[in-house]
């Protein structure tokens, strides 16, 4: 069963086209690594599945991205697009006035979640989650921004998890984190995808063999190849692909 | 310092080349057995099997040290998964090639006719060199050879069943046929796969 479906999805910034006419379809629960050259539309790509790239000023998209049968652009609301397709970024980026707590929370106020009692359960079962209850456990009024590189990206992704995505949109997750942070998001993500889809943007090919179930080439703009994460790094069928996997470019 | 694909590559085929050189000179032993029924090569034989053991050896850890050191992927891991597999084929014929040469030490086969057990042998030969040949010069037209002539391989191991069973000769020359018969067969099948592993090393498909 197909949680996203890609339809003809192109996009632009101002008169420059960056995206071209890409169809992709995302099993549910499972990691979909999308992998490609530095400036290749892997992250404007990711951006348009939550409605992320309009944002940008001049930014356009065109295309459908159909969430369970419903296309975020025209049959759904920004916001909720957003709540059930939730994003990890580069670079771990806690609120940085606000306590472990607060940033937990944060997606949820904004939901109206008030309930004391309700956001205690939340944030003890999310930070449970990421792993790292144990560790913050007993100083949740602590600022997020003085937790480890690695710690505040587990944060930020129970941030992202507050509001229950179904989807979990993570751009590069681990490039600014050391070997040992980056192998405890990758043990979650292997956790998370028992009940969330996750598309991964990622530099790191060794790292997307690893986690991921399916893989997308994009190169120029273009999806080159998408298929099963083995047949994809043992047999890629596109010359480009073997290439750019066997580090001949990119 | 950095050691790329290619240089594993060179030292992985250098070191599958020897190996083949093992089986020529361990199936010079065999042929002179079904020929001439010369005995008393199994010591030798044997060395040169261990020999062998010791290259497929060396072939798996230059395999597992270019895998970790390079993380390789596509026709590049193509290339070690392939090695691993041809230097296992490979050790593997030269244990049947002494299996051959035990058996013999079995029985006294002298006056056995081993003139067709000998066809087969030498079509099964063929086949294995043509199959290292295909690998080592990335060949898929021989790779292709090879498999279609394991057909005439298994027709011709039957017909020596059958012969075997229906008439009256010297119960050691038919179980030395027998026997003999089925390990060159089980040869013909290594030369298979790695006549296989070769094509799927070149297209990535495992369709032959």
């Amino acid at each position: 069963m197909y949680k996203l479906r890609v339809n003809g999805l192109s996009a632009w910034f101002q008169n420059k086209q960056v995206l071209f006419d890409i169809h992709l379809e995302f099993p549910e629960k499972k990691v979909i690594a999308i992998i490609g050259p530095s400036g290749c539309g892997k992250t404007t790509f990711l951006r348009c599945l939550n409605r992320m790239h309009e944002l940008t000023p001049g930014a356009r998209v065109e295309g459908k991205v159909i969430l369970d049968g419903k296309d975020i652009y025209s049959e759904m609301d920004a916001m909720e697009v957003r709540r059930k397709i939730g994003m990890v970024f580069q670079k771990p980026n806690p609120f940085p006035h606000m306590s472990i707590y607060d940033n937990v929370v944060a997606g949820l106020k904004l939901m109206g979640i008030r309930d004391r009692k309700i956001l205690d359960g939340i944030v003890e079962r999310k930070l449970k989650e990421v792993g790292l209850w144990d560790e913050v456990c007993n100083d949740l009024k602590r600022s997020g921004a003085q937790l480890s590189g690695g710690q505040q990206q587990r944060l930020c992704i129970a941030r992202a998890l507050a509001t229950e995505p179904e989807v979990l949109l993570m751009d590069e997750p681990t490039s600014s984190l050391d070997p040992a942070s980056s192998a405890r998001v990758e043990a979650l993500i292997r956790v998370l995808k028992n009940n969330t889809t996750i598309v991964i943007v990622t530099h790191n090919i060794q790292q997307a063999a690893r986690i991921s179930d399916f893989t997308a080439f994009i190169y120029n703009g273009k999806l080159i190849e998408y298929g099963e994460t083995k047949e994809i790094f043992e047999s890629p069928k596109d010359p480009l692909t073997e290439k750019y996997i066997t580090g001949r470019f990119g | 310092m950095g050691v790329s694909i290619e240089e594993y590559e060179d030292k992985i085929n250098s070191t599958i080349m020897e190996m083949t050189e093992l089986i020529e000179n361990i199936k010079d032993h065999v042929l002179h057995l079904l020929r001439d029924k010369k005995k008393g090569l199994l010591p030798l034989a044997t060395e040169l099997c261990k020999v062998a053991q010791i290259k497929e050896e060396k072939v798996m850890e230059f395999c597992i040290e270019a895998l970790i050191r390079l993380q390789p992927f596509a026709s590049d891991l193509r290339k070690l998964t392939t090695s691993m597999k041809v230097a296992y084929d490979i050790s593997r014929i030269c244990r049947y090639l002494r299996n051959i040469l035990e058996v013999a030490e079995e029985f006294d086969i002298s006056k056995c006719d081993t003139s067709e057990v000998l066809s087969l042998f030498e079509n099964a030969l063929s086949m294995i060199i043509s199959s290292i040949r295909s690998y080592l010069q990335k060949d898929f037209e021989t790779s292709r050879n090879v498999i279609k002539a394991d057909e005439l391989i298994d027709q011709k191991y039957r017909k020596i069943l059958r012969k075997l069973a229906s008439e009256d000769v010297e119960h050691t020359c038919i179980l030395f046929n027998g026997l003999a018969a089925r390990i060159i067969e089980r040869m013909a099948d290594h030369a298979c796969y790695i006549a296989n592993e070769t094509a799927y090393l070149l297209t990535g498909n495992r369709t032959l």
